[in-house]
């Protein structure tokens, strides 16, 4: 994880530019997929496949921003759980969809201050706060529930917003809403200065301190991204599944993280883009897809998913190599 | 030296302040609970967390380096598996002991390889080859059932007593002690230290820091064999899903414990006291009869505020000794850093640094 | 009914298990329970359960036997522990079902019941919060303890002879006991169900029978390891042998959730395009089938074509989605006849000291719209117990 030896800032860009070598991979996988299974590369399955993969894309652009600053946030899926449960309470209770919606997104917004302010203010590392906060949002969803699963909230509007119901054809509200969240990340990391002091707070804390960046600040926007995050996925999942169980989200942590760092984010801080991230998801949704259409039998699933990721990363690696490999040469081409 | 250099002295041993909610969560439970401090409870608790233990005190060397090993748990269990497929076709207990702590090595030599020598982000690596274990476990258990091999001398392993302590227990003990020296008093260790806090000066210093990236791996994945072995010896039965989620377990404890997740930092008791106060926790918390539902919040909050009094002491101990250094009309380093600030030098050799945040 | 031949499947050695008694298919009594207790627990688990568990305090055996057993329980205090491995809509109706009896025994006969539940919250460490559960109660002296855990099966029965040697019965309930050894199994009694015969057996056979013996079907299976999934899959593949029109065309993991049963449902929808059956192993997982095959613009069974989509346990939400002939079918597993059976069991056991089987078998049954409401209201009634725990 640390580096070998000090990167040149031109390798360090290159390193941090969104993963060619995942996509390298996605484009062997479909294309071996497509051969292979005429059902693969078809219009309902690539619908299939987006619509399967937004939540842990919506995760995972949280995930980004959180890992850029340096942080990591393993709460995402009770986060997600929790918030769900929120807004399908309130409308259970008669309240309008939109305040059961807002209210969603709301308390995981929420969660994440809590997250930030224990990691600011209290000092905590923070691995220790966000498995924390994992084990007490998780706990709270079943106190709460008494393991019942909340059911009696989907208005017909909801079947639209969680694209259970279809009216634009193969485009679902959930895509949609995806979309609109990687460009406004994207956006707000490359063109604000909020994404300059994060990159800058994750690739050296210390410059950052004594170039006056407000780190606690930009530590706790970045956690309530990632729990804002985590609630509009919750919002999406409560109208998918159309009951909020009190095991809503479990386990997607690992997703989200492993999605994040696909797509080029790094655990120590100071890389990722909110494409990468795209990319990072869609990696893992088309590989537990393409193992569905392919039938592989399900003792080897488990294989096959880690082989694919090993896969991932190893050719990110090579592309970057080479990429670096040939930047050495323009530049000793230019001395020359 | 003065009453408050001499306090100032004794908590700046790092970890302490968990240490001490180990002891406080101790009394508070044997004052709960009548049946906390009894003999039958204590090895039940020891014998339960063992594995943890084991594997957090392996962790801790891959933390150091600033590294991650999520693959233990799913190594932790094919170990237990391959262990019990050679006792079952009649091997012999060595060869049996020795193939489950080789397949403990594979993963090491595995992550090792594709982490120090490529280069490649060690979460996503291991989280890879967890994925691969986990899953060959599946297939391995699919086929054939792994229990019942009536070896008294691998039952003995765990379930044996040494001076009236249960034999699991004491090879732990062994297990941490050896692990601890050789962190603390060995050159490997340094340079582990060395590497962790910078790796760019330990390779100017002649460290080679890519292997000793990948012995720490290595290292990590043997002892996740041993644990594997240990655990086969427990059960006496290998099923799907075991090890899931010890790799967690682990790095929290030693996170808890004090050990830094940015590198640089930690001791392997301290990872051991992280894994037992868990471990404590949740059966002092089910002896008094609270419902689990609440443990994860009980739990939750307990860290919280072990790890945040931690912080407090830290800060405390800081201030000290940077007024202790002024005295002496040393100019003195301000540093009013905020907690997420990145190592900061300390006034003093006592104490390493700041806590780093990952 | 064909299920009380399979549970006689000639696999079973020797030991003679409760369920060649009991599971004389639908309709018949639970247990006919050695001695004392019979009367009760036929009224209480009616098959098809119209009269509901509600039986007036007081007159289980004849107002003479009740006040002999009285004095015979002497306000006896009774501590019970009781883990199920998660808490879901399946357990919490167990739970209610068996405070139901509780009461009602404790009208009848004074016994003076203690309650904990002790349920994790499927975080990494569920199942050795299980293990640290039993041996914490093992170590407070509970007189019994209820479990039902996907723990290691080895570990567990140390875990169970270390209870009964420290004086706490040991009792498992809706637990796949029957894919291991019976002489292996270390507690008082197991009430249950027999997976195979009576869950997968059944979903297969009413498919079949449903789609006239002929057609195609894809499965979304548990988690792959898990007993159950292991256990329901033996029934179930039994039963398309039976039927050799019959083709399985692909399974996929669901593991046990909605989310990925309707993941693993629209991409098995995708790579077979004419399939006529889906069965989800259980209910959330076959409701997220059903949601794929709506999303698919693909019409569920409506007694003349379309998918036949059916799933195993028997929840209120999964009967409310038969009821507005969405889901075809379930197989309900008996949540509220295990919760009160094991209540039984213990009482007989434990308090009057009457020697139980070994393994006990609940009924199971066919939920479809036909018999719906009577499995509703039965699950209803027991969902208000008159006194909680």
């Amino acid at each position: 994880m640390k580096p070998t030896s000090a990167p040149s800032p031109r390798f360090t860009r290159l390193m941090a530019n969104p993963s060619s070598g995942a996509i390298f991979l996605l484009v062997i996988l479909i294309v071996v997929m497509s051969v292979a299974f005429p059902n693969f590369f078809t219009a309902i399955n690539a619908s299939n496949v987006s619509n399967q993969m937004v939540f842990v894309l919506l995760l995972a652009i949280g995930m980004t921003v959180v890992l850029i600053t340096g942080g990591i946030d393993l709460s995402v899926g009770s986060v997600m759980g929790l918030s769900a449960g929120v807004g399908a309470y309130l409308i259970t209770g008669g309240a309008p969809l939109i305040l059961g919606l807002v209210a969603t997104m709301a308390a995981g917004a929420f969660l994440g201050l809590v997250n930030g302010l224990m990691i600011t203010r209290l000092g905590l590392p923070d691995f220790i706060a966000t498995l924390a906060m994992l084990g007490v949002a998780r706990g709270a969803l079943f106190l709460w529930t008494g393991g019942i699963p909340i059911i009696g909230y989907m208005l017909p509007e909801y079947y639209v917003i969680s694209g259970l119901a279809q009216p634009f054809g193969f485009i679902t509200v959930p895509i949609l809403i995806a979309i609109v969240a990687v460009v406004i990340v994207a956006v707000v990391l490359k063109y604000t200065s909020y994404g300059r002091h994060a990159y800058g707070l994750g690739s050296n804390p210390h410059a950052a301190v004594l170039s006056g960046v407000p780190v606690a600040r930009v530590k706790v926007i970045a956690y309530m991204i990632s729990g804002l995050m985590a609630g509009v996925a919750g919002m999406i999942m409560a109208g998918r599944n159309t009951t909020v169980a009190p095991t809503m989200g479990l386990g997607y942590e690992v997703a989200a993280i492993a999605a994040a760092i696909i797509g080029g984010a790094a655990l120590g801080g100071g890389r990722g883009t909110a494409f990468g991230a795209v990319i990072g998801a869609l990696v893992l949704s088309l590989t537990a897809n393409a193992i569905n259409i392919a039938g592989v039998s399900s003792s080897w699933q488990q294989i096959v998913t880690g082989g694919v990721l090993l896969l991932a990363v190893l050719f990110d690696r090579m592309s970057s190599l080479i990429r670096a490999r040939s930047v050495r040469l323009t530049m000793r081409l230019a001395h020359a | 030296m003065s009453v408050r250099e001499r306090l100032t002295q004794v908590v700046a041993i790092d970890g302490l302040p968990v240490a001490a909610g180990l002891v406080l969560a101790t009394v508070f439970f044997t004052m709960t609970s009548p049946f906390f401090l009894t003999q039958e409870n204590i090895a039940n608790l020891l014998t339960q967390s063992i594995f943890i233990i084991i594997l957090a005190a392996g962790m801790t060397f891959v933390l150091i380096v600033g590294g991650f090993d999520l693959s233990v748990g799913a190594a932790t269990g094919l170990s237990a598996a391959t262990t019990m497929l050679v006792l079952m076709n009649d091997g012999p207990l060595p060869l049996a002991v020795l193939v489950g702590v080789g397949t403990g090595m594979i993963f090491g030599i595995i992550n090792g390889f594709v982490i120090a020598v490529m280069e490649i982000n060690a979460f996503i690596v291991t989280l890879a080859t967890l994925s691969i274990g986990a899953g060959a476990l599946q297939v391995l258990t699919n086929s054939t059932q792994l229990t019942g091999v009536a070896s008294p001398a691998f039952a003995w392993l765990t379930k044996g007593s040494i001076l009236g302590i249960p034999s699991g227990v004491v090879i732990t003990l062994i297990i941490v002690a050896v692990l601890e020296w050789v962190l603390l008093f060995t050159t490997f260790g340094r340079r582990v230290f060395a590497v962790g806090t910078n790796p760019r000066a330990a390779f100017l210093a002649g460290v080679s820091v890519r292997r000793l990236t990948f012995s720490v791996y290595l290292l990590s994945g043997t002892i996740a064999g041993l644990a594997g072995v240990l655990l086969a010896s427990h059960l006496n039965s290998v099923q799907p899903g075991l090890g899931q989620g010890y790799e967690l377990s682990a790095i929290a404890a030693a996170v808890l414990g004090g050990v830094s997740l940015a590198g640089g930092r930690g001791s392997v008791w301290r990872a051991v006291i992280g894994a037992l106060f868990l471990a404590t926790m949740a059966q002092g918390l089910q002896l008094i009869g609270v419902d689990p539902l609440w443990f994860s919040i009980v739990t939750g909050a307990s860290i919280v505020i072990a790890v945040a009094f931690d912080r407090a002491v830290q800060k405390w101990v800081i201030k000290q000794l940077a007024a202790a250094t002024r005295k002496r009309d040393v100019p003195a380093e301000t540093d009013d850093l905020s907690s997420v600030s990145p190592a900061v030098p300390s006034t003093s050799g006592t104490r390493s640094s700041v806590r780093n945040t990952i | 009914m064909s299920a009380s031949e399979n549970i006689s499947e000639p696999k079973k050695s020797g030991v003679s298990r409760r369920s060649l008694l009991t599971s004389m298919g639908l309709g018949a009594g639970v247990i006919a329970t050695t001695g004392l207790l019979s009367a009760c627990t036929t009224v209480a688990s009616t098959g098809s359960g119209a009269t509901g568990g509600g039986v007036a305090a007081g007159s289980i055996g004849g107002s003479s036997y009740d006040a002999e057993i009285k004095k015979l329980v002497a306000g006896r205090e009774l501590q019970i522990g009781w883990t199920p491995p998660i808490l879901s809509e399946f357990f919490k109706q167990m739970e209610s079902a068996a405070f139901g009896r509780m009461a009602e025994l404790e009208a009848a006969y004074g016994v003076k019941w203690k309650w904990e539940r002790s349920s994790p919250t499927g975080n990494f460490d569920a199942v050795e919060q299980q293990i640290s559960t039993v041996r914490g109660w093992t170590t407070r002296k509970f007189d019994a303890v209820l479990v039902c855990t996907g723990a290691n099966f080895a570990t567990m029965q140390d875990v169970y002879q270390e209870a009964s040697a420290s004086g706490t019965a040991v009792f498992q309930f809706n637990q796949p006991v029957e894919i291991y050894a019976p002489e292996q199994i270390s507690t008082v009694s197991n009430i249950g169900y027999d997976n195979r015969w009576q869950s997968g057996y059944l979903a297969g056979k009413f498919i079949a029978d449903t789609l006239g013996g002929k057609g195609t079907v894809i499965q979304i299976m548990g988690p792959s390891g898990s007993d159950w999934t292991k256990a329901r899959l033996i029934g179930f593949a039994k039963a398309m042998e039976e039927n050799p029109g019959m083709k399985v065309l692909g399974t996929a993991d669901g593991g046990y959730v909605r989310e990925k049963g309707l993941n693993a449902a629209q991409d098995l929808l995708t790579r077979f395009r004419d399939v006529n059956a889906i069965y989800g192993e259980n209910e959330d997982m076959a409701l997220g089938a059903l949601q794929a095959v709506d999303a698919a613009g693909l019409k569920s069974w409506d007694g003349k074509e379309g998918i036949v989509i059916v799933g195993a346990d028997g929840l209120i939400s999964g009967m409310d989605s038969i009821a507005a002939g969405k889901l075809t079918a379930t197989i309900d597993v008996g949540s509220v006849d295990q919760g009160r059976t094991f209540i039984d069991t213990i009482f007989q056991n434990v308090v009057l000291g009457e020697s139980v089987g070994k393994f006990i078998n609940v009924p199971t049954r066919v939920v479809t719209k036909k018999n719906v409401a009577a499995a509703q209201a039965y699950i209803n009634n027991a969902l208000q117990p008159s006194k909680t725990y």
